[in-house]
């Protein structure tokens, strides 16, 4: 690892004076990282001094970008932001850029991805801002105490490693020494202290409680039982799922189904929550690699329980370090369209405004030894199924099983899967016969897509463009 | 021979289009109590036009339609009466409004038992013509008498066993009341396994999360088949009215009850 100062970080008592110390009109690649979610007030304060200072051709990287993070729509406004390359995007800077585009181009990038880019120079960030709820005065910071605790803090630490010039900013400095720092002191060159830098409401996310809805109830008993008959819960098994209300109902019939049979999984990754945490005190599996916390039971979990590991974006799903997804057994994802070839969309919706991205989508499906795709078969009256999805979000080839509330597709490059389930009661067909299943109660939608203007592009984590982003 | 019977909205084209999804072996479009009067017209047509689009091999449809004395019902039976559906589950049922429908259709009716009076009158509910099965209203009922619910549900005891009596009697299905609680599924286990003990052949539901559930419940188990398949085999064998199997007496009820389960477990494809 690359040691990039032996003196202490410069610490600063008020905002304003980091601005006169450093000339941002310098240094226009910067990063942010979103652990605080919609609760975060640091990204908009550093941007409107980008704003006040009137810095232009600026590139940003903000591991995703969230409703709170108007700042960036004013300064697109004011013509200031070239380019940006994120994770994820949804809101109002989202709906923006769906219908104007940038004077540069928008990258929606992977965690996975992300993190390699930064490490080996692609993506060159000259001052990363990272926001961290507990900090020391050697610049060493971890995210899971302080009066804003948010969890772990996995999305920045590349940026710490690889950045020009680190900026923490925090509400929270001790003098006492912190073990295991995710973010390493000799890394940082300035230390921001603030009155607060966020609001805890809005750091952790709400959306994650299980789904009671009778279709997600549905469908995520027929992935427990898919997963089952593949003979995936076994003693030492590894999984993932998202923090939507299927996947943690997928979970939670995991769950009932180890308890039953006496089985012991031996991690669980990416985004943690409650359930997981529970699972864990409950000895049901061995060990959480967390890279971002959803709620504040995972938070708490983290600064106590030692096999509560945080882990960052690099060590999750770089695939050029030693990743913990290469060693995942199933991944639970969710899609908002997805074709006959198995190419899944969540980065814009039909009428291509862009409402996500990738996230650790493309990479955990990348490496996951069974990847599965749950989602009703129409949502809002538009089947989920298209004969070629708006956006290519994560590619057909890394997809495996499909499940909805009428039936189950197999990817059909997964013979092996398929012999399993020859004699399986489970509904399982075609996802051109369940395509026309949807069809048969919605009709076949009129394809809209404007392909005149390219906004964007969509890269997985081997830096492959997979698809492109057009303006709507 | 359906184990379950959901209630659905009338008026919800997301329930309605995927009222084959949840599993429940029939399925009650409701117009009565979930559908507000001004939205009756509304719910009939979307039902008619929606029946007459789709078809569901697997799952039996009946109707609610509203009670006999209410300006709904004429109109209820007269828009729907040409649909491909099972049958009508009539509420507030008394013999003459049973009869009234009976008049007015062909096909199935269900009445449901939600008054004292009904209570009292359900042999010539039952065998009323085209009489389906009967299905206990406890809500109703238990407010007519001015009692409360309980999760013991002693409080509807009695009028749970007459209407297995008589059912069986009469042989036509007993469908048990709705369980109502949708979260507590501990308590719906309890409550559904209470309602076979007693000997209703089926259970109605007004959350789709609560089928799998009472289907469970109501599918004869892998000791239940593998026991009835040793008393039909060994039937055959000794081709006599009453033998000895494992010490115990088996005469033609058993023999007739084994082969009821053996039934059911070949439509639930269990065999």
């Amino acid at each position: 690892m690359d040691i990039k100062n032996n003196r202490k970080p410069i610490i600063i008592s008020h905002f304003d004076d980091f601005f006169n110390q450093v000339d941002i009109h310098k240094n226009k690649n910067i990063s942010f990282h979103h652990h605080l979610r919609n609760g975060d007030f640091i990204l908009n304060r550093v941007l409107n001094k980008y704003k006040e200072y009137n810095v232009m051709d600026l590139n940003i990287f903000p591991s995703a970008v969230f409703p709170t993070y108007i700042s960036i729509l004013e300064l697109i406004k004011n013509n200031q932001i070239k380019n940006i390359t994120t994770n994820y995007l949804n809101g109002p800077v989202a709906d923006y850029i769906s219908e104007n585009g940038l004077p540069g181009i928008l990258t929606m990038q992977t965690h996975g991805g992300r993190a390699r880019s930064i490490l080996e120079g692609r993506n060159s960030i000259d001052i990363a801002y990272i926001a961290v709820p507990y900090c020391n005065k050697e610049g060493n910071a971890i995210g899971y105490k302080g009066k804003n605790a948010c969890g772990s803090l996995g999305y920045p630490i590349p940026d710490s490693e690889k950045a020009k010039i680190v900026v923490l900013i925090t509400d929270t400095l001790v003098n006492e020494k912190i073990e295991n720092p995710e973010i390493k002191g000799h890394n940082v060159d300035y230390i921001i202290t603030v009155d607060t830098i966020g609001d805890k409401n809005g750091i952790v996310s709400g959306t994650t409680s299980i789904t009671s809805n009778p279709i997600g109830v549905k469908i995520a008993r027929n992935t427990s039982k898919l997963l089952y008959e593949l003979g995936l819960i076994k003693e030492g098994f590894s999984f993932q799922s998202g923090a939507g209300g299927v996947s943690l109902r997928v979970t939670k019939d995991v769950k009932d189904i180890m308890i039953k049979e006496k089985i012991k999984a031996s991690f669980f990754s990416g985004g943690i929550t409650k359930y997981h945490v529970e699972m864990l005190e409950e000895g049901l599996v061995e060990k959480l690699y967390d890279v971002q916390c959803f709620d504040l039971d995972a938070v708490k979990s983290l600064s106590k329980n030692e096999n509560h590991i945080p882990i960052s974006a690099s060590r999750y799903a770089n695939p050029n370090d030693n990743q913990v997804i290469k060693d995942l057994d199933v991944v639970i994802l969710g899609a908002t369209e997805i074709d006959y070839d198995y190419n899944v969309n969540v980065t814009t919706d039909s009428h291509q405004t862009i409402i996500g991205g990738s996230g650790g989508h493309s990479d955990t499906a990348s490496e996951a030894k069974v990847t599965v795709i749950v989602s009703p078969l129409i949502k809002g009256r538009i089947p989920v199924i298209k004969t070629r999805v708006t956006t290519i979000t994560t590619l057909g080839q890394n997809i495996d099983c499909f499940v909805t509330e009428r039936g189950i597709a197999i990817n059909p490059n997964r013979k092996d899967l398929l012999s399993l389930l020859k004699n399986s009661k489970l509904n399982i067909m075609t996802i051109e016969e369940l395509g026309e299943i949807a069809y048969r109660f919605t009709g076949i939608p009129k394809e809209n897509k404007s392909e005149e203007t390219i906004i964007g592009v969509v890269e997985d984590r081997t830096f492959e463009v997979i698809d492109k982003i057009y303006k709507k | 021979m359906s184990r379950s019977y959901l209630f659905i909205p009338g008026n919800t084209p997301s329930m309605l289009q995927n009222l084959d999804v949840f599993e429940s072996d029939a399925v009650i479009i409701d117009f009565e109590d979930s559908v507000v009067d001004y939205d009756k017209d509304a719910a009939r047509l979307l039902v008619k036009n929606f029946l007459n689009k789709f078809n569901f091999e697997h799952t039996e449809i009946f109707i609610r339609i509203n009670d006999a004395d209410s300006r709904f019902f004429l109109e209820d039976v007269k828009i729907t009466k040409d649909l491909n559906i099972t049958g009508y589950v009539l509420p507030k049922a008394l013999p003459k409004s049973v009869l009234a429908l009976s008049n007015l259709t062909d096909k199935l009716i269900i009445p449901i038992i939600e008054s004292p009076m009904a209570v009292l009158r359900l042999e010539e509910i039952a065998h009323t013509k085209n009489v389906r099965g009967l299905l206990l209203g406890a809500e109703d009922l238990t407010k007519e008498l001015g009692i409360n619910r309980t999760v013991e549900a002693m409080e509807i005891l009695y009028t749970r066993s007459k209407i297995v009596l008589v059912c069986n009697a009469y042989g036509i299905d007993s469908i048990d009341t709705p369980f109502t609680n949708k979260d507590n599924i501990d308590d719906l286990l309890i409550d559904t396994r209470t309602a076979k003990n007693l000997g209703f052949t089926a259970k109605s539901s007004i959350h789709p999360n609560h089928v799998e559930i009472i289907n469970t419940t109501f599918t004869p188990s892998e000791k239940e088949i593998f026991e009835a398949k040793r008393i039909v085999k060994k039937a055959e064998k000794e081709n006599k009215g009453a033998f000895s199997l494992d010490g115990k007496m088996i005469d033609l009820p058993i023999i007739e009850k084994a082969q009821k389960v053996l039934e059911k477990a070949k439509k639930y494809n269990l065999l």
